[in-house]
């Protein structure tokens, strides 16, 4: 295991679990915060990833991107009320280049309806996430989800 | 152990489907205006759907020619519930096979693409060429005089289910029928709708599949019907990609089987009863201003200032462009409540980075997570379940009128989907 996950590993975990008890109290605004104002946050299926095409389903190339994907989630956009639960496990600082450090984790998502109470596993997968360190803390340079199914049950709305 | 003969034959008589009886359907007398509920809810009607439609007289589509660019690729995919394969052979020729070994109905194909030499059965070792004919099947002479198949066992009467394959500006179709007319024909005028949009080599950049929980036609009706673009999707309108204000128009084939609609941006024709109108229509939100506004840019790149076109033909294909975004749908049925939406998003061989990087960028609007398009999967799966059991109840189709032509070319119509309903009925033979 590289020293750097020994060093830097209670921040980053926090990070990572800061990014989704925001969407799951239904904060989703903050994460725009956890994320550098240049940095990118991408949903890709592994299905396009282990075939090297670049198609994304979410591809926020900028915070001000992520911050007008919620506010459309928010305002415009029509689908049944719903929470989730992240499920996160094997935080990992797997390298560092150029003072980027390198962080893969496991991730799985349920979804409950709040009409009816169904729930759901809709999502699960690996982060694979570049970290930076700044003087007010760990920011995500990166945030890459790479989801295990090419299935999106229904619609993906609210960020994983 | 003593038991009465009694019982055993009652046992006999009473399994769990001797006494199911298929409902007899009629179609409301008002025809095409109606679509009863339970079209989407009864399974008997699903099934002869199967074979009258997905199986039946239409070219369905299973993929590019660009997934299948090499000869040996092949792709796995469906029509209808059955899954089939698409291959390329030797002399580059396209082949469309059932993905069932002749002998045992093995599935052969178990990945997505791919790259082989031969169709290759693991259960019994039969072997296919790229073309589906049976090159050999293992054993086919015993051992030492004994086993093996029969004397009159002919290799070329034992291949793979072939469909009949077209392909229009690398679309490729296939069909089970010998009587649907060829290709071109059946798409008539709405062919154009695809060579304005693939003129050229097409580069495939990535893929997108969507499960949703709702009949295959609540999906199909969805992109048939211009009305609910931009009143649904807030997107469009308080962005101006797409707005009842701008020119716009809508072609069908001659038979209606099949439509496509186009919006240009940027051509606001100003009326008072739009004005009045869209005040209050929830699409039209002024708190909806976009931080970063750059996602929206995009290249009239077909020169003709089309901003949206969306292109579905009978029964199961959508292309769109929306501004840069190209993408083709593939609707395929899992059951008479679950449909599966496979979007496959391209651009051309020859586009530079930025065009290739504006097309991903735009991807955001469309799809499963598509700021434009979420809306979709969400409506279909609603009407779903406010259809219940299905045995009441009936969707009512007069926008723009009561017949088939009714309505023109205006967006304000729902003509397209009288359209769908009627060729709908003529194949299921309902009345």
């Amino acid at each position: 295991m590289s020293p750097l996950h020994e060093q830097h590993f209670r921040a980053i975990e926090n990070l990572i679990f800061e990014w989704a008890r925001a969407i799951d109290e239904n904060r989703v605004e903050a994460i725009a915060d956890l994320l550098l104002e240049d940095g990118r946050y991408t949903v890709k299926s592994r299905f396009n990833h282990d075939r090297d095409l670049p198609m994304a389903i979410i591809d926020s190339r900028s915070a001000a991107q992520l911050r007008d994907r919620i506010k459309s989630m928010r305002i415009a956009n029509i689908y049944e009320p719903h929470h989730y639960r992240h499920i996160l496990s094997g935080v990992q600082i797997v390298g560092e280049q150029a003072g980027v450090l390198q962080v893969r984790s496991n991730y799985l998502v349920v979804r409950t309806m709040a009409l009816d109470g169904d729930m759901k596993i809709i999502s699960t997968g690996q982060c694979q996430d570049e970290v930076i360190l700044t003087p007010s803390g760990p920011k995500f340079k990166q945030r890459l989800f790479l989801y295990d199914s090419r299935i999106i049950e229904t619609l993906l709305v609210i960020p994983i | 152990m003593n038991i009465p003969s009694a019982s055993l034959d009652e046992a006999s008589i009473q399994g769990p489907t001797s006494r199911r009886h298929i409902t007899p359907r009629t179609w409301p007398a008002e025809g095409y205006t109606r679509a009863p509920y339970w079209a989407y809810t009864d399974p008997d009607i699903y099934a002869q759907e199967q074979l009258k439609i997905f199986r039946g007289k239409t070219w369905n589509y299973v993929g590019l020619e660009a997934e299948v660019p090499e000869a040996g690729n092949f792709k796995t995919t469906f029509i209808g519930e059955q899954s089939v394969v698409l291959t390329r052979a030797e002399d580059h020729s396209l082949h469309v096979v059932v993905n069932r070994c002749a002998h045992r109905g093995n599935m052969l194909c178990r990945d997505a693409f791919g790259k082989v030499k031969k169709l290759y059965c693991v259960y019994h070792a039969w072997n296919y060429n790229l073309q589906g004919e049976l090159t050999h099947a293992a054993f086919s002479h015993g051992l030492r005089g004994e086993g093996g198949l029969p004397a009159d066992f002919q290799l070329s009467e034992h291949g793979l289910h072939k469909l009949r394959v077209a392909s229009l500006c690398g679309l490729v179709f296939a069909t089970f029928s010998d009587e649907v007319e060829p290709l071109e024909d059946w798409l008539g005028d709405v062919a154009q709708g695809i060579r304005r949009v693939l003129h050229k080599p097409l580069k495939v950049l990535g893929y997108d599949t969507q499960r949703i929980h709702a009949n295959w036609k609540a999906y199909h009706e969805n992109p048939r019907d211009s009305y609910h673009a931009n009143i649904l999707h807030t997107f469009y309108g308080t962005f101006g990609l797409s707005r009842q204000s701008q020119e716009s128009g809508m072609t069908l084939d001659t038979h209606g089987r099949h439509v496509y609609f186009y919006t240009k941006a940027g051509t606001e024709k100003k009326s008072q009863d739009f004005d009045a109108t869209s005040a209050a229509l929830r699409s039209v939100n002024d708190a909806m201003q976009l931080e970063d506004p750059g996602i929206l840019k995009w290249r009239d790149e077909f020169g003709d200032g089309v901003s949206v076109q969306i292109l579905t033909t009978y029964p199961s294909f959508v292309l769109h462009q929306i501004a840069n975004s190209l993408a083709t749908r593939q609707l395929i049925p899992r059951g008479v409540g679950e449909s599966d939406l496979v979007w496959t998003y391209f651009g051309f061989e020859d586009d530079d980075d930025a065009l290739t990087q504006a097309r991903l960028v735009q991807g955001n609007l469309a799809g499963s997570a598509g700021m434009i398009s979420v809306e979709d999967a969400a409506v279909c799966e609603m009407m779903q379940r406010a259809m219940a059991d299905g045995q009441n109840g009936e969707s009512f189709i007069e926008m723009g009128g009561k017949t088939l032509d009714s309505g023109g070319n205006t967006k304000l119509s729902e003509r397209a989907i009288r359209n769908f309903w009627h060729n709908y009925c003529l194949d299921m033979d309902l009345a």
